[in-house]
């Protein structure tokens, strides 16, 4: 072939147009590497078919570049071929100047030794996981969890990295610990609390019985007004636990069937001890079930019989009122007493509040009663409630639902 | 068939565990004032050495013992063909008594501090009930 042949200068043109399209290509490809491409536009039998990589490539890309977690990709010779922002934030390094270094280099010294364990367990077993401890911001500590992982890539292999920051979890690791110790102290307290009332209340009952069988009935009735206030005492011990229980959302309930009105007269009899001849009962719920938690739910009638005899003049009558319509019963408890402000009636359900005003003094308790009196009430899908009138006394109440059926299951 | 279910009028005996000397000695008196036989212990442990014409007709346990679980030895009671049909009642300052004395399959509680007419009464109804069950049984068999 000679120079200047047409044969040879069209080879040439030729070479020249491959030579072209060739470059062109590999611009293509390196920008689909480098994620700068989101569609190709095809030529196919005269109609132009768009085919979009936004949806598959350009997702995954923003999530791994958005995540929490550090993301990393070495190569088989260690060095980084890919990171993510968190993990150049991680180590402390600019993003531009962790890709291309040697990825040992970027972890702390004390660290390199189970690092490279890590990476060769990887390397041999496919994964493997650990955890380190680098250098966090103020000079503390950052906890590390790693997970590695072998990739194949283009042909070849390389390791995936996730580092994950373990601080939170570990902080909300050591509150669950510090608040189930606390837990554990409250039980402990409140069981080995209970155990010397358990044993005076005993004693005093014993004698009362005694004092009883020997027709000495002013003692008797002595040693009803100590144990009157020993139950006071245990009311007391138990508050401080469910209020505990309360605030870590596991008041523990335990549902059962039960006689309401039987409930309310053996409530009426105990709570009748410190408020002699106060009491006017009216009751026509009788022969009415409940589903509920019979010890709680005595509790918030106890509560509720208390206040208003805490807060009303020491001969004042106190009217308990049950009653039963349709599937809702609800019981009253009035009182003469000094009343609720209108703008703190809402309040009086919350924790550690009692009633301001220049008489609250008069009065002791820890503030938990009606707090914990709501929330075992809300627990039986009941309602609480109380209307009052400053220097006219209060109405408490509340309602539950009768349920009738065999087919009860508990929320507790 | 008709069932008929006699009353018994000799003493029933009643075994009370606590490892506090104090309650020991208030449960035997409260059960005593009403004609109880009581037998007392710190540690129920004696209940698997008894024969059976010894064992009680009724157990009132603590759940909390030194060096012993309540709740493992109920468990026990329970297991044993000779002691499974003796009502076994928790008595307890344990605040998850109620959910206890369901997982051991015990057949009640009392909560501590306790009033003494609930204890009685409670005492009252489960023998009664065991009572009950045992002499129709007997005459079912029979």
């Amino acid at each position: 072939m000679i120079k200047g042949d047409k044969s040879y200068n069209d080879l040439l043109t030729r070479i020249n147009e491959l030579e072209t399209k060739l470059d062109e290509s590999n611009e293509i490809i390196e920008s689909i590497r480098r994620g700068e491409v989101d569609a190709f536009i095809v030529q196919n039998n005269g109609t132009n078919e768009i085919y979009t990589l936004r949806s598959a490539d350009k997702a995954f890309r923003l999530f791994i570049e958005k995540m929490n977690q550090g993301a990393v990709t070495i190569g088989d010779n260690g060095i980084v071929l890919y990171a993510n922002t968190s993990f150049a934030k991680m180590v402390d390094v600019p993003l531009e100047r962790v890709i291309g270094q040697v990825f040992l280099g970027l972890i702390p010294e004390a660290q390199r030794q189970p690092v490279s364990q890590l990476i060769a367990a990887a390397w041999r077993d496919k994964e493997s996981r650990g955890e380190i401890t680098i250098p966090g911001k103020e000079g503390g500590e950052l906890p590390v969890a790693l997970y590695l992982n072998q990739l194949e890539i283009d042909g070849g292999v390389a390791l995936g990295i996730i580092a994950s920051d373990m601080s939170l979890q570990k902080e909300a690791q050591e509150q669950k610990r510090e608040m189930e110790k606390k837990d554990e102290f409250i039980t402990i307290a409140s069981h080995e609390l209970k155990t010397p009332v358990t044993s005076i209340k005993g004693y005093i009952q014993v004698l009362q019985f005694n004092f009883q069988q020997q027709g000495n009935t002013h003692a008797a009735e002595l040693l009803g007004k100590v144990d009157a206030q020993i139950n006071k005492l245990t009311a007391l011990i138990s508050e401080l636990l469910d209020a505990r229980r309360i605030e870590n959302g596991q008041l523990p309930l335990h549902f059962d069937r039960f006689d309401f009105s039987a409930l309310l007269h053996e409530i009426v009899e105990e709570t009748g001890r410190l408020l002699p001849q106060r009491l006017v009962v009216e009751d026509t719920t009788e022969g009415v079930q409940l589903f509920g938690d019979r010890n709680k739910l005595g509790q918030v009638i106890t509560n509720i019989i208390d206040n208003a005899g805490k807060y009303s003049p020491p001969s004042s009558k106190i009217i308990v009122q049950a009653k039963a319509e349709q599937n809702i019963l609800a019981l009253y408890v009035k009182d003469q007493g000094i009343g609720i402000p209108r703008d703190q009636q809402q309040k009086i359900f919350e924790r550690f509040f009692r009633v301001k005003g220049k008489k609250e003094n008069t009065y002791a308790g820890l503030g938990l009663g009606l707090y914990i009196s709501a929330e075992i009430i809300f627990r039986h899908q009941g309602r609480i409630g109380v209307e009052s009138e400053e220097g006219k006394g209060s109405t408490f109440y509340f309602q539950l639902p009768v349920i009738r059926g065999e087919n009860l299951s508990a929320s507790a | 068939m008709v069932k008929i279910c006699l009353p018994v009028h000799e003493p029933k005996k009643i075994f009370v565990a606590d490892d506090d000397q104090d309650i020991l000695n208030i449960i035997e008196m409260m059960l005593r004032s009403r004609g109880y036989e009581v037998v007392m212990s710190s540690n129920a442990e004696e209940l698997f050495a008894c024969k059976a014409e010894d064992l009680p007709e009724l157990i009132l346990m603590d759940i909390w013992m030194a060096g012993v679980d309540g709740r493992e030895i109920c468990g026990r009671l329970k297991k044993n063909k000779l002691t499974s049909a003796i009502p076994v009642l928790f008595v307890s300052a344990n605040s998850q008594i109620a959910a206890i004395t369901e997982d051991c399959r015990a057949d009640g509680f009392i909560a501590k501090p306790f009033e003494m007419k609930l204890l009685l009464q409670k005492v009252q109804e489960h023998l009664h009930a065991s009572m009950q069950a045992q002499t129709c049984d007997q005459i079912s068999q029979d």
